[in-house]
């Protein structure tokens, strides 16, 4: 730990000279310092990364040989200083949600045999609509089919538009204006006259 | 530092827009929550025709505090409000959309989702 302290300290002062000042440097050198998850802290002391284990086309070929549907790989670069690419995928049950993100598990654990630390991705959310298999700089989301009509998750990382991302602008319009009550009362409107 | 009765925003659409903690969940005598940390809560007002209503009893875990937090490298995070997100117990976020600044701490505490929902993370 303290070895890759140094060296990332090392590192930074380097990457601040290289690159001319630009908004996208605050970003790297917050990711250097570690701020993020410890598999990036890794990285940059040059030490080995979960996601540096598997990369994204291999990921890809193992969603296609368990059958997930609709695959759709998202590079979130510069959206988001959080992961570099999303992939997201479509399983068709409980079970099948749970194959994939266990195919990915062992996938990796496959890949780093007779090594001494092999690290795995983290797994969140077995047993549920919604399985996230985190590998540090792509993290890949199964979903239900349902699930993943609800929460629009192409939507909301191509930023594109659509029906469901105005809904949520509609939602957030309406989560700062009051409400007004609705009108229950019997009375007759007054009809309104068009000629 | 969030601690039963006190009243929290609501930090996406899931239709609740104030809650109060009750209970923290976690361990049996603590004082305070911070971020990052699941609560149980009380809806006190809700937006009209969603599927949650007032006084109804929700899980949530809380994104933005007042009270600063601190990390290794000695930055300091304050924001503006106290503010939660509605989850299930499976721990899937009620709501669509998460609004407003989330930390990256969250990642580390396994609510990936959460953050991957969020339109800025700090």
């Amino acid at each position: 730990m303290l070895a890759a302290l140094r060296s990332r300290c090392s590192s930074l002062p380097s990457l601040l000279l290289k690159s001319p000042p630009s908004p996208s440097l605050l970003d790297q050198s917050w990711k250097l310092l570690g701020l993020s998850a410890p598999s990036f802290s890794s990285s940059a002391g040059g030490a080995r990364d979960i996601s540096e284990v598997l990369t994204v086309a291999e990921v890809e070929k193992i969603l296609s040989d368990v059958k997930a549907d609709n695959v759709i790989v998202i590079p979130t670069e510069n959206q988001s200083c959080w992961a570099d690419v999303t992939i997201i995928a479509t399983g068709r049950s409980d079970w099948h949600l749970k194959n994939i993100a266990q195919a990915l598990v062992y996938r990796a654990k496959q890949k780093q045999r007779g090594e001494k630390h092999v690290m795995l991705p983290c797994v969140q959310g077995y047993d549920t609509k919604w399985i996230v298999i985190d590998y540090g700089k792509f993290v890949v989301h199964a979903l239900d089919d349902k699930a993943r009509v609800y929460f629009n998750l192409e939507s909301l990382w191509t930023g594109e538009p659509s029906s469901a991302n105005d809904n949520s602008d509609k939602d957030l319009q309406n989560a700062f204006v009051k409400v007004r009550l609705i009108n229950n009362s019997k009375k007759k409107k007054p009809v309104q006259v068009s000629s | 530092m969030i601690q039963p009765q006190t009243y929290l925003n609501v930090a996406d659409n899931s239709g609740a827009r104030k809650l109060m903690c009750i209970r923290i969940i976690g361990a049996s005598n603590r004082r305070y929550a911070h971020i990052g940390d699941v609560i149980v809560a009380v809806i006190k007002e809700a937006i009209p025709n969603t599927t949650l209503e007032r006084s109804e009893v929700v899980r949530a875990v809380i994104v933005r505090t007042c009270k600063e937090l601190k990390r290794k490298n000695g930055t300091i995070i304050r924001y503006d409000d106290n503010a939660a997100v509605v989850i299930d117990q499976e721990g899937n976020p009620k709501g669509t959309r998460v609004f407003g600044a989330i930390p990256r701490e969250l990642r580390q505490l396994n609510f990936t989702k959460i953050v991957s929902l969020a339109p800025e993370v700090l």
